[in-house]
């Protein structure tokens, strides 16, 4: 089980380029891919999902060019999309049953599977309610069952937390740790914390470049001993902001507590041991300097 | 505007005016018809614009509300000082804007048409493009209102509306056409009488005729289609613009300012609480009866769920029977069908069945001419979604990921579509088959084969389901309900039926469907 994306470039119409020369190798386990909006994310999923072509490069299922045989990867594909919609006059059951008819899955097992996925998703109690009476949230859950319905070799979610509650992305992030054994699981995702439970490889993405890929830890290996936290007035936090690559902040009674980014420490601040969301940050900050020279 | 669709619509206009340069269609007074000249020419085609773009721009226009509603920009807008009246009145002229467009293009294909004619008489340009912009434009401001009025009536703003929409604008022509058989009678004063200017302009027409002529009896046709040429001929002078004439066609803007005043007093605001009962009703249908996400206690919410919600694992999954790229095309002609016919009232579906058994139980000529002509205008609705619901719902994501979307899931939308025509026009096929009318079996079988791929070539290639919607009725309105030969798709009689063209029709547009689709997604 292998995907591979080879020098992969998409350009639309307009001349807008989403993808430049992308070129990823991908084994089972979950990818954690991530970017700031409009990085390129989306295009790249469609184009694995095989929605949309590449303008350039290919794509590579198991040694199978996946533009020129389509369905060698849609039968093996589980794809939940950034945005979809539902038939609002079919209930849960209905919809899923019309999916899994339309994904070529035998009646009878699928049906079973349908309920099991249901109450993996925590929706057996709505199940025939009619999906145009959902909330956003549970649309979600319905998505991410649909992507589960043929036992998937390769998942791709894109941005699948979005619009679930905090109970239900904990619940989401669980089941993407359990169904990674014997599958690739690409989460595509702006989201480091979704990311940071789950992936057991990370891809960076900016402008439609790949910035880069490593495992987690190497990631945070990368900027070991490079973030620093210290305590500043609130009327100061803005000059800091100008002066520092800030991570983040957080207001306490004795002050902003202020993480940054450097080689070298601000004065007065204490190392802290970084999180994915540092690396993150100093990647993406690296690749525009490295850009901007 | 910044659409191809757009364009198309103004390619559209000067495709009316081409029917006007090639004859096909033709203004005559009983024997009589005009010089070539400026005058003539221009009066022609503004009927032309007001007649057919009053029909055809509708359709164009008729999504403005609705695109603010799928695209949530009307929730923002709903947020906005904006008030009701003036967005109704907004949209009104955006539409207006859309059909003038369309309506000055036809203007200049006027004054085109007149110079490739080389008749060698002088170009009166007033004369010419006059009657195209006056009429044009006051009959489309009446259309750009009521498109915004229909959609701001729940009921009037789906398929139903464009449906009944095409029998709205029949009446009004045949009330305008009948003012003129009624002769003087026609009081300029009411311009709803003659909103396309059709009496109007044959009106004075026919008094100048009979001014050169006392013989002529009076009679006037504006048809599409190949006619006897005329025998006489008569030097048309042009429009004479009284002050009643003007004041009646400045009325028409009143008038649609008016209607998109009333649209206003129906207009929901985005707010879907503020929706008529049919949606609340629907609405609440869709809540269900109360039972929600989970069951929420305050301060306990994550203690009562780990207690009472059952967790499954992902492991525990049951294993699934794989079928490779197998596609089980019955599975899914069922799928489709289940998804085309739910979500109807109750009501749609004894009608269907009346009309089912009423073909059955009828005599046979009443029941292939009349009843079943009935029976298959009913799901139209439903036909009209084919090839479009992926677009319609957002669902094209996920179902142009499922393997082989072309052709077999297409094949099964259209299978489905037929057991739909099947299904509704059944009692006709059941007594064709008693009684052992093979020929008329044939011609129902046809249009059981035609109507389906129509839908689906129209939807595949246009995306929307107005197409289908008008130009069905249209069709099913000439053709079908007046057993018109050669336009008869359901072989309602013997004499007009033609089973082996339209079986030709149904696979051609089958074909089309498929490429389209293919095309489409291989280029995505």
């Amino acid at each position: 089980m292998k995907l591979e994306i080879e020098d992969v470039s998409k350009q639309y119409r307009r001349g807008v380029l989403a993808l430049r020369s992308f070129s990823l190798e991908l084994k089972p386990g979950v990818l954690g891919l991530l970017g700031p909006n409009g990085a390129g994310k989306t295009t790249l999923m469609s184009i694995l999902a095989t929605i949309t072509k590449a303008s350039k490069g290919r794509v590579l299922w198991d040694g199978v060019d996946i533009a020129r045989s389509p369905d060698a990867l849609r039968t093996v594909l589980g794809y939940l999309p950034q945005d979809f919609g539902v038939y609002p006059n079919l209930n849960a059951v209905e919809f899923l049953e019309y999916l899994a008819a339309v994904k070529g899955l035998d009646a009878v097992s699928s049906k079973r599977r349908i309920e099991e996925l249901l109450n993996l998703v925590n929706l057996t109690e709505a199940r025939k309610r009619p999906l145009g009476g959902f909330s956003g949230g549970m649309k979600q859950r319905v998505g991410i069952a649909q992507a589960l319905l043929n036992d998937p070799e390769l998942l791709i979610v894109d941005e699948p937390t979005a619009g679930l509650d905090p109970e239900e992305r904990v619940r989401f992030r669980n089941l993407l740790s359990e169904l990674s054994g014997e599958r690739i699981v690409i989460l595509s995702t702006h989201i480091v914390s979704d990311v940071e439970a789950t992936a057991t490889d990370i891809a960076l993405i900016e402008k439609g470049s790949l910035v880069a890929h490593a495992t987690p830890e190497a990631l945070l290996q990368l900027v070991e001993g490079k973030v620093w936290e210290w305590v500043v007035a609130s009327t100061e936090l803005n000059a800091a902001k100008q002066r520092f690559l800030v991570s983040s902040t957080t207001r306490r009674s004795d002050g902003v507590h202020v993480r940054v980014l450097g080689e070298e420490p601000p004065q007065g601040a204490q190392p802290v041991a970084p999180n994915l969301e540092d690396a993150y940050l100093y990647c993406l900050n690296q690749h525009r300097a490295g850009l901007a020279q | 505007m910044r659409r191809y669709s757009f364009l198309l619509t103004l390619g559209f206009s000067v495709y009316l005016g081409y029917t006007v340069y090639a004859g096909q269609v033709t203004l005559r007074l009983a024997n009589y018809s005009g010089v070539n000249n400026s005058a003539w020419l221009g009066s022609v085609i503004g009927l032309v614009g007001s007649v057919w773009l009053t029909l055809i721009g509708f359709y164009v226009v008729k999504n403005s509300i609705q695109r603010d509603r799928q695209t949530r920009v009307g929730q923002i807008l709903a947020t906005t000082p904006i008030s009701k009246s003036f967005y109704t009145l907004a949209k009104t002229l955006s539409n207006f804007v859309v059909l003038a467009a369309m309506i000055f293009v036809l203007a200049l294909a006027a004054l085109v048409i007149q110079l490739s004619q080389r008749t060698g008489a002088s170009i009166n340009v007033v004369a010419l493009v006059s009657p195209v912009l006056i009429f044009g434009l006051s009959a489309v401001a009446v259309t750009a209102a009521l498109a915004v009025l229909f959609e701001s009536l729940p009921v009037l703003r789906g398929g139903v509306g464009n449906i009944l929409y095409f029998f709205l604008w029949t009446a009004l022509i045949a009330f305008g056409a009948g003012s003129l058989d009624r002769g003087a009678s026609l009081n300029p004063l009411h311009p709803i009488v003659d909103y396309t200017g059709i009496a109007t302009v044959m009106g004075q027409m026919q008094s100048q005729v009979h001014g050169l002529d006392p013989a002529y009896s009076g009679g006037a046709s504006f048809s599409v289609g190949g006619l006897k040429p005329t025998t006489k001929t008569f030097r048309w002078s042009g429009l004479i613009w009284t002050p009643a004439l003007a004041f009646s066609r400045a009325m028409l803007f009143a008038i649609a300012a008016a209607l998109a005043l009333l649209a206003a007093v129906f207009f929901d605001r985005f707010d879907p609480a503020r929706a008529g009962w049919f949606t609340a009703k629907k609405a609440k249908k869709m809540s269900g009866d109360g039972a929600g996400e989970g069951f929420p206690v305050a301060g306990f919410e994550n203690q009562f769920v780990n207690v009472a919600r059952p967790h499954l694992s992902a492991a525990h999954l049951a294993p699934l029977l794989r079928t490779g790229a197998h596609i089980r095309f019955f599975t899914l002609v069922r799928a489709e069908l289940r998804l085309m016919i739910r979500g109807h009232a109750w009501w749609w579906y004894t009608v269907a069945a009346g009309l089912f058994i009423a073909c059955l139980a009828s005599p046979l000529d009443a029941a292939r001419s009349g009843v079943n002509v009935a029976a298959w205008i009913w799901p139209a609705l439903i036909w009209s979604q084919m090839g479009t619901r992926e677009a319609q719902f957002s669902t094209g994501s996920l179902v142009f990921s499922a393997p082989r979307p072309v052709p077999q899931q297409l094949l099964a939308t259209y299978a489905a579509g037929v057991l739909v025509a099947i299904f509704a026009g059944g009692g006709l096929g059941l007594h064709l088959l008693f009684v052992r009318d093979f020929a008329g079996l044939a011609a129902w079988a046809a249009g059981a084969m035609f109507i389906p791929a129509l839908a689906l070539a129209l939807g595949v290639t246009t995306g929307t389901r107005k197409f289908f919607e008008a130009l069905y009725t249209a069709w099913w309105y000439a053709g079908p309900l007046h057993h018109t030969p050669r336009i008869d798709f359901m072989g309602t009689t013997a004499q007009s039926s033609a089973p082996g063209i339209y079986l030709a029709a149904a696979a051609l547009l089958l074909l089309i469907a498929c490429t389209w689709r293919g095309v489409k997604l291989a280029h995505a």
